[in-house]
Parts: C-alpha cells; sequence; structure tokens
C-alpha cells in the first residue's frame, strides 16, 4: 500500500500519450498511460489515489460510453476529459456523470495540471473516506447484534429508558450495551458515534 | 225468195263464230227452209284435227243415225267429183230411197261436203238448187271465215303460249343467272373482302412485308416497305431481296438462302431474328425478320415479315444510358455522401491536426517547466524538440492529405427541376424513412420554375435536411413520425422548399443550428446545416429554420427561379 498518486493517460495517439507522460513528469507525477479504455480496464488499479485523463475521442469504446462503464463498475476514479473540439453539450454531459474538468486540446499545460491536481486530490478524499467508512464497518461489525440494536436507537435520539422499554429490557443492561458499543466503536462522545454511524450509511445523494 | 234472203242473212249470225256452230245453224236453216229429211256435213280435216262430221234429220223421219254411219253410206262418193254421185240413195233413217244432192264448201271442196236428202222424187226443184248452192257458199265462206279465224287464234294463242313459254323459260334462265350472278358476286364479294382485308393488312401493317420467289428476287411488297427502305414497293419487283441488307450481311445471307433450298436446313431462327437493314439512303438500322414459307403454283415463295426496331433500340440504349445515368448520379451521390460527411470530417479534422498540436504544446510546456527549475536535461530537451519535429510535420501531413481529399470543384450550375430532386433525394433516402417508420407527405407544387444550381450540390442540401429530419425523429415514440417534404413559388417569386418533422426540434436555439459545431444529436458532428445553408447562399438563396407546430422543426430554403419551367 503507497500513497504515491497514479495518472492515468488513455489516449490512442501515442505522441499525445508520451508528451502528456512528460508534461505531468515534470511536476514528479506518477503517471501510466494506455492506448484504449480496454487496455486500461485490464489493469488492475493501484492501490493509491488516482486520475484518469481521457480523450473523448477515441476507436473503440468512447470516452463518455468509457465513463459510463467505470461508472458501472463502481470505479470511482476522477476523469479529465481531452477532446478535439468543444462540444457544449457532450460537455455538459461528462461533469454531469462527475468528470473533472473538459478540456479542449491543444490546452494550457497549468490547466490540465490543475485539473490532474484536483482530481488526485479529490480521489484522495474519496479513499480516505471510504478508508475510514472500512474502519467503522470492521468496528459495527464487531458489535453484537443486540448491541448494534442499540447504538442505532441511540444515534436515533432514544433515550436509555425508552430503548429498554422497547427491547423489553433492563434501562441497566441497556447502559452496559450502549458503553460496550461505544468502546468497541472507538467513539468518545456521543455526537462522534452519530458522525460514525451516518459515515457508515453514505451520503443519501452518492447513491444511485 | 225469203229463204234466199235468209240464206245470205246466215253469215251475219256467223260473224266470229265456231265452226260447229256455223254448220249447227246451216243444218237447221236449210232443213226448215227447203223441207229435207235429212242434211249431212262433213268437214274435212284442218289443221290436225279430224273430220267432223255432223247430221239432221227431220222430224219425219223414223230414226236417227250417227253422222259416221251417214259418212259410211257415203264414203265411196266423198272424195269423187260431185258429177258422179248418184241422185239416189237408200235412206239411212227409214225405208226406200231418197234423192241427194252433194254440195261443195269451198271452191275445191277443201273445206268439206255438204249432203241434202229428201223423200221427194222432184228434189231438188231448181230454187231448192240455188238455195243449197248459195248457202253452201256462205257456209263456205263462213267456215273459212271461221278457220281462218280459228287458225289467226291457234296461231296467235301458240304464239301467245310460246311467247309465254318463252317467257317462262326466260324468267327461269333469269333466274337461274340471277343466281349464278349473285352466286358469282358473293364469290367475288368474298373473294374481294378475303382479299381486301389482307390488302388492309398488307398496307396497313407498320412491319414491312415481302414476298420473294426461289431465286431471292422480290415478288411483291407493301407500303409499309417504302416507309422503311425508301424504295416504291413497285420498284422493288423483281429486284433481289438483298438490296435491303447491308454488303456485310448479303453473302452470309446467299449463303444461308442456298443452304435452305439445297437442304431446307434452317441455320436462323425464323420468327424474330435481329438483322441490319438498308434503307436506300445508304442508312443502316436494326430491323426484326420473320419468315414464312409456301407453295404456289409448285413455287416456293417466302414471305418477309420485317420490322424496324429502331426505336426499341433508342429505348433500349436509353435505357442503358440512363441506367449509366443512375450509376453516374450514383457515384455522385456517393460524392455527396462523402461531402455531406463533412461535418464528421470537419471534426476529424480537427482532431487529427489537435492531436500533434496538442503534443507539440505539452511538449513545449513541459520543457518550459523544466527550464523554469533549472532541471531540463539535454537528452530529455532531445527527445522533446525530436517529438515536437515530429508532431509539427505530421499536422502538416494531415492538412495536405485533407487538402487533397476535399478537392474543391467549381460548382456547375444547371436548369434544374426542384421536384425531381427531390423524388431523387426521397428515393436514396426511402430506406431510412422506412427503417425508421415514418411516413412521408408530400406536397409537390407542379409547374415549378427551373432553379439554377449545382446538382450535386443541392441534392447534397436537400438530403442533409431529409437525413436531419429523420435523425431528429429517431428517438421519438409517443408520436406519430412524419416528415412534410413541401415544395412552391414563395410570396417573391423565389422557388421554396420546407421540410418539417415531428422531431425533437431545437427550441430557442433556431438560429443556432446552423453554426458550425452546433448538434442536438449523440453523434452528431454540427456540420451538416452550416454546409447546407452556405451552399444555399452560394446559389443566392435563403435556408432557416422555425420550430413546427406543436412538435419539431420546420427548415425551409428558397432558390432563385431560373425562369423556365420542367413543363
Amino acid at each position: 500500500m503507497t500513497d504515491t498518486p497514479v495518472v492515468f493517460v488513455v489516449d490512442d495517439d501515442s505522441s499525445v500519450r508520451s508528451s502528456l507522460k512528460f508534461l505531468l513528469s515534470t511536476v514528479g507525477l506518477e503517471v501510466e498511460s494506455f492506448d484504449s479504455a480496454d487496455s486500461f480496464l485490464r489493469n488492475k488499479p493501484p492501490d493509491a489515489p488516482s486520475c484518469l485523463v481521457l480523450d473523448v475521442r477515441m476507436p473503440g469504446l468512447s470516452g463518455l460510453d468509457f465513463q459510463r462503464e467505470l461508472l458501472a463498475r463502481k470505479i470511482r476514479i476522477p476523469i479529465v476529459f481531452l477532446t478535439g473540439h468543444g462540444d457544449i453539450p457532450m460537455s455538459v454531459r461528462a461533469m454531469k456523470a462527475g468528470a473533472v474538468e473538459f478540456l479542449t486540446k491543444p490546452f494550457r499545460d497549468q490547466d490540465l495540471l490543475d485539473a490532474v491536481r484536483i482530481g488526485l486530490e479529490r480521489d484522495r478524499v474519496r479513499r480516505e473516506h471510504e478508508k475510514e467508512v472500512m474502519i467503522l464497518q470492521r468496528r459495527f461489525d464487531s458489535l453484537t447484534a443486540r448491541e448494534q440494536e442499540v447504538i442505532s436507537m441511540v444515534v436515533a435520539g432514544m433515550l436509555n429508558k425508552q430503548i429498554a422499554d422497547q427491547l423489553g429490557t433492563a434501562e441497566s443492561t441497556v447502559k452496559v450495551q450502549r458503553s460496550r458499543a461505544m468502546e468497541k466503536m472507538n467513539a468518545q462522545t456521543l455526537v462522534e458515534l452519530v458522525r460514525m454511524i451516518e459515515k457508515l450509511k453514505g451520503p443519501p445523494e452518492k447513491r444511485r | 225468195m225469203n229463204d234466199l234472203i235468209s240464206v245470205i242473212a246466215l253469215p251475219a249470225m256467223w260473224s266470229g263464230g265456231e265452226p260447229s256452230r256455223i254448220v249447227d245453224s246451216l243444218l237447221d236453216a236449210l232443213l226448215g227452209m227447203l223441207q229435207l229429211d235429212l242434211v249431212y256435213v262433213r268437214l274435212s280435216e284442218a289443221a290436225g284435227r279430224l273430220p267432223m262430221e255432223t247430221v239432221r234429220f227431220a222430224r219425219s223421219q223414223k230414226q236417227s243415225v250417227p253422222p259416221h254411219e251417214i259418212g259410211g253410206l257415203l264414203s265411196q262418193w266423198l272424195d269423187a267429183d260431185l258429177q258422179e254421185w248418184p241422185s239416189r240413195m237408200r235412206n239411212p233413217s227409214g225405208d226406200g230411197e231418197i234423192s241427194i244432192v252433194p254440195l261443195r264448201l269451198g271452191l275445191q271442196g277443201e273445206i268439206g261436203v255438204v249432203v241434202a236428202g229428201s223423200e221427194r222424187a222432184d228434189f231438188p226443184l231448181q230454187t231448192e238448187r240455188l238455195v243449197l248452192n248459195v248457202a253452201a257458199n256462205q257456209a263456205a265462206m263462213g267456215l273459212q271465215q271461221a278457220r281462218l279465224l280459228h287458225e289467226q287464234k291457234r296461231v296467235a294463242s301458240e304464239l301467245d303460249q310460246r311467247v309465254a313459254q318463252r317467257t317462262t323459260e326466260l324468267a327461269v334462265a333469269n333466274e337461274e343467272l340471277r343466281k349464278e350472278i349473285a352466286e358469282r358476286t358473293r364469290a367475288e364479294e368474298d373473294l374481294r373482302s378475303s382479299e381486301e382485308k389482307h390488302r388492309v393488312i398488307l398496307e396497313a401493317a407498320n412491319d414491312a412485308v415481302l414476298s420473294m420467289d426461289e431465286k431471292g428476287a422480290i415478288v411483291l411488297a407493301n407500303p409499309a416497305t417504302q416507309s422503311m427502305f425508301g424504295y416504291d414497293p413497285v420498284d422493288l419487283v423483281g429486284k433481289p431481296l438483298t438490296i435491303l441488307m447491308p454488303a456485310t450481311m448479303r453473302k452470309l445471307h446467299e449463303a444461308g438462302y442456298q443452304r435452305y433450298l439445297a437442304t431446307g436446313e434452317r441455320h436462323l431462327n425464323w420468327h424474330g431474328v435481329e438483322v441490319t437493314g438498308l434503307h436506300k439512303d445508304g442508312r443502316e438500322f436494326p430491323a426484326e425478320v420473320s419468315f414464312g414459307e409456301m407453295t404456289r403454283g409448285g413455287h416456293r415463295v417466302f414471305i418477309g415479315l420485317i420490322r424496324d426496331i429502331s426505336k426499341r433500340k433508342q429505348a433500349e440504349d436509353k435505357l442503358r444510358a440512363s441506367e449509366r445515368g443512375l450509376q453516374v448520379t450514383q457515384a455522385e451521390l456517393a460524392r455527396v455522401s462523402r461531402v455531406t460527411t463533412m461535418g464528421e470530417l470537419a471534426a476529424s479534422i480537427a482532431h487529427e491536426v489537435n492531436q500533434p498540436l496538442t503534443a507539440v504544446v505539452n511538449n513545449g510546456s513541459a520543457c518550459l517547466r523544466l527550464l523554469a527549475n533549472r532541471n531540463l536535461e539535454s537528452d530529455v530537451l532531445r527527445r522533446a524538440l525530436e517529438g515536437i519535429v515530429a508532431d509539427g510535420t505530421r499536422a502538416s501531413a494531415v492538412l495536405a492529405r485533407i487538402r487533397a481529399f476535399i478537392r474543391k470543384e467549381p460548382a456547375e450550375k444547371n436548369e434544374l427541376d426542384m421536384n425531381e430532386l427531390i423524388q431523387e433525394v426521397l428515393i436514396l433516402a426511402r430506406r431510412e424513412l422506412d427503417a425508421h417508420q415514418i411516413s412521408l407527405d408530400q406536397q409537390l407544387t407542379t409547374d415549378l420554375p427551373f432553379v439554377l444550381a449545382d446538382r450535386v450540390q443541392l441534392q447534397q442540401v436537400l438530403l442533409n435536411l431529409v437525413m436531419n429530419g429523420i435523425e431528429a425523429m429517431a428517438a421519438v415514440t409517443s408520436r406519430p413520425r412524419f416528415l412534410g417534404v413541401q415544395s412552391r413559388i414563395d410570396e417573391s417569386g423565389d422557388v421554396l422548399v420546407a421540410l418539417s418533422d415531428s422531431g425533437a426540434g431545437f427550441g430557442s436555439e433556431a438560429d443556432r443550428v446552423f453554426a458550425p459545431f452546433f448538434t442536438t444529436k449523440a453523434n452528431g458532428m454540427g456540420m451538416g446545416l452550416s454546409i447546407s445553408r452556405s451552399l444555399v447562399e452560394t446559389h443566392g438563396g435563403r435556408l432557416w429554420a422555425k420550430p413546427n407546430s406543436p412538435y419539431g422543426a420546420v427548415f425551409s430554403f428558397t432558390l432563385p427561379a431560373a425562369g423556365g419551367s420542367p413543363s
């Protein structure tokens, strides 16, 4: 596991590929290039923040189709689109589908580097978030069924007494289960626990 | 004396009478006047009749005797002279003897004889003899007259009869003659009508009909021969058939003909053989010949039916030409569709040129960055510069290729029938229309004036607009898809064509649709309408778009009328 970010370049034109690689390398970025969407998909994605620099117009799978394909495979890599001409409806669609940027060739080097940096940052954040969720999930999974039940009621704002009533146990039992769960989740306060559970559920708007 | 007068008056009674009546009245008069006991008359045979004997007896006589018995008694004297007759004879109807007086009728007794008899011994007295003589003379005259009259009548009647008979014979003969004439007329009529039919057929036929003898000489030619070959049919008679064919064919024909005569072998199909005819003016023309053969009076006669198939050939040639034309049109359309892909081509140009340019810019930018950081190694720089040179060269090569591809051909302007062009393009788009289940609503105004335009470019515009409409409706499922095609003359006298669809439309972007790279289609590059508009404008027309109600769009363009009209 490494945190060295990787930029993937997918373009069917070899000189464009190598020039992109050269340009990105000047800011110290690791670059891996592919001549088609398919060859990129065949490659196992590295466990590092990454960004995809993608030509819209390519033989085989087009850039936009490729974007859809990645979403379908739950590969949430930020994409910087490159295009030969400014097709507004196309760029709108690409952006709506989560593209970082839509650059018209030839572009200013800074615009590309900025877009790639944004992409990598977005991916880093996403990866951290996912890592955090994964850890929380692992903790949550270590709770007993009753402990999971109790803390989901706690997070919903119920008092110990109400929880005991609903579960048909003693309030003291609930208290014990609650503090054990807090301990296992590594939550110091109630507020912290609520945030953890919310993270586990994930933001509702991301669900598609 | 009274008796004498009575006797002289007798002929008046007899006038026109029959001999028997004369004889009867003579006998009655003599018997009454002279108190005779019998009177016998014998009329000698005349005109093939038997002698007629009549006898009268006085009432005092005991018995009547038939006249032929009296004749028998007198027979030995009937032909003798009157002097030899006896003055007395046995009384045929009584006893004893009677005195008789024979009298001649006619000078030589040619008419007959009268015998008067009386029982009186002193018969005849002088006066009695006189009366008898006069009476006999009168009777002879009467009989003579009667005989003449009879003869006249007989002759007349005979004549009549003969005339009647002759008339009848004549009538019969006439009738027969008439029948015969009718028969003959009918036969002639039949013959004539049959000949007429054949003649009419021969004369009315468009095909040349020629008959020829075994020597190959023309025996008959119909009027169509003249129009086809230029020869008067009369002049052709006796000429060899070969004068109607070009020299190159004559030997072949001759050989084939001789072979046929000798062996009966046909080397040609006798029906619908294609040959070349030779007109009197030297012009050759394609013809189709069918032959027939018959025997007439022991000689073989050949009949040829020749049809001028120039027109058919022309039609065939025309068809071939139009097929070739179609191929040319198809080739042109291929070019049109190639040009129609101009939009995609433009995008492709952008891509192909942009690729090396992008690489150049990237390489340059990277070098500048490294240079700024004082980190540009010469190896890296060399590689970057090599890349820049290569990409610059490549971009220029792309442009050269494109220049070669879009060979700008000068527009060729002709007077064109807009409706015809619309039809051609619709035929071309038919498959697409069917594939998309689009119904076509054509409202083409006939008698449109011509427009002066380049056919290919105009086809391109029409095809662009039609395909545009089809593609705009590709996603429509909730309503009928239709493509309206209208042609008319607009207010300023220009030819206007409007294509309406029930597609997606373009909202408020009606003007922007003509901008290069504008598109509402997922796969469109946004060049078709832009190119179409500039093509229409180079022809002096306008192309614009309006929303269609309630859905879709209407694309209209006008072109100036060129004056003439297709009809």
